[in-house]
């Protein structure tokens, strides 16, 4: 039995794999950065709701303020999904045969509630408030993004500590006139200039925290 | 070196590659599935949270509602002025004390009513609203309202006798209970924010028929304007107009920033 040797060929491979050892840490720490980053895991979520409610219809063509449904964001520090009662404030009348509506007059009926989907979700360590940032003049658009062009909502945002903190270290250009909170298609950054929002900032008295117990407590 | 070994490898190498195109997908695409919470820590704790699902009660809510005949503190409801809009088994025609009639009074009422109720009786009280409008169309399309859609034109508030003779308390009692097809609004509207309504309308049916004679002396009026008040078109582009609201000047933010640091 002869013994094998290696082919001449064979000595390629050392710097192969030389090179490929380099480049694999690289190659690794790009996935995970890249991969299983927030951008890639949380934000994108579109649950489907248990009625085909469009916020492109009531929101976007209708124009109809968030706060119609949404009553509690100013005051409270969940911006509370409507009750049932506030869709038969029209659709008792508008489209009250509608198939689609099936679920909405049921609930109505039977005092059980519409079970949505939430698609916001943050940690339960993590206590945000609606009322704090909407009195202020962070618009609904900074975080939920074009709300009004959605048929479905999904998450926009990651909804991450670093993605809070971006804003909480540099707020000067997510900040507008509070009236103008839930205008969607109106842009701080194209209707203000720079000194504006500085101005603003200063006369709301906007210096947000990051200590830790801002959000966690 | 053979040949396998250079193909087997270029194809190693581009196989490389599909990681990153599947996270671009991933990353470019809403989809249903439920997020990753990779590092869980506390995410996701055993406790309540406010609308949450909560299988212990029957109809599923966290969020219990009083128990029947039970009263909360400061809810007990007797201050007919305050609540109902009634003095002495009179319609009010003042605001209760717990509001000011004022001109923030009149600011919160306007963006109030921009809110909750110019979708159906327009921007400037006319009727013609956009959910008004909307319905409108169902109603008439040619093949029968659409989905069973009824709709009875939303009243037009500045104009209309029946309720520009109303007084404040009657209004108010309207947004707080409702009136044949319009829903109550009572949960939706807080009981001061409701009154700022009333108030506003009031304000809006003095403006929509002001006439000549209620400008101050010595200001001059275009001839052509305010002097039919009465024959303006409940379809007149005031109406149609969504929500904008006026003042986007930085020197006059129409909030209190009395609480601190955000």
């Amino acid at each position: 039995m002869s013994r094998f040797l290696f082919p001449r060929w064979s000595n390629a491979f050392l710097p192969l794999v030389i090179i490929l050892g380099a480049i694999a840490p690289l190659y690794v720490g790009l996935f995970v950065a890249y991969g299983f980053s927030p951008k890639t895991l949380e934000a994108g979520y579109m649950p489907t709701q248990p009625v085909p409610y469009s916020h492109a219809v009531h929101a976007g063509k209708l124009g109809m303020d968030c706060r119609y449904c949404h009553t509690s964001v100013e005051k409270a520090s969940f911006a509370a999904v409507p009750a049932t009662q506030t869709c038969m404030n029209c659709h008792t009348q508008i489209h009250r045969e509608s198939p689609k509506l099936e679920k909405v007059r049921s609930s109505y009926e039977t005092g059980m509630p519409i079970e949505w989907v939430k698609v916001h979700k943050l940690a339960d360590y993590a206590y945000f408030n609606h009322s704090a940032h909407v009195v202020r003049g962070v618009g609904c658009v900074e975080c939920h993004g074009r709300v009004d062009q959605m048929t479905v909502v999904y998450r926009v945002a990651p909804l991450s500590m670093g993605w809070c903190l971006e804003c909480h270290r540099n707020p000067t250009d997510r900040i507008r006139p509070p009236s103008m909170v839930t205008q969607m298609a109106w842009d701080q950054n194209k209707e203000m200039t720079e000194a504006q929002r500085v101005e603003l900032q200063n006369l709301n008295n906007i210096h947000p925290n990051s200590n830790c117990s801002t959000c966690h407590r | 070196m053979p040949r396998i070994f250079i193909f087997v490898g270029l194809i190693l190498l581009l196989c490389l590659l599909l990681p990153p195109a599947i996270i671009a997908r991933v990353r470019s695409t809403p989809n249903s599935n439920l997020p990753i919470h990779i590092i869980q820590d506390m995410a996701f704790q055993s406790k309540y949270k406010t609308q949450a699902v909560n299988p212990m009660f029957a109809d599923g809510n966290t969020m219990r509602p009083p128990v029947i005949n039970a009263v909360a503190r400061g809810e007990t409801y007797l201050d007919a002025h305050l609540y109902d809009g009634v003095i002495d088994g009179q319609w009010a025609n003042v605001l209760p004390s717990q509001v000011k009639m004022d001109f923030a009074t009149l600011r919160r009422g306007q963006e109030r009513f921009d809110i909750y109720c110019s979708v159906c009786h327009g921007i400037s009280g006319g009727g013609n609203g956009i959910v008004n409008q909307r319905a409108m169309e169902l109603v008439a399309n040619t093949n029968g309202p659409v989905n069973g859609t009824v709709w009875v034109q939303a009243k037009n508030l500045v104009h209309d006798e029946l309720v520009t003779v109303q007084p404040m308390g009657q209004l108010f009692n309207t947004i707080t209970y409702g009136i044949r097809n319009m829903a109550g609004y009572g949960s939706q509207i807080p009981t001061e924010d409701r009154w700022a309504i009333a108030a506003y309308v009031k304000a809006l049916q003095r403006s929509q028929n002001a006439q000549p004679s209620d400008v101050p002396a010595g200001t001059k009026v275009a001839d052509n304007i305010g002097s039919t008040p009465n024959t303006i078109s409940i379809s007149n582009a005031a109406n149609n107009v969504t929500p904008t609201p006026m003042n986007v000047s930085v020197s006059n933010p129409a909030t209190s920033m009395s609480e601190g640091k955000l």
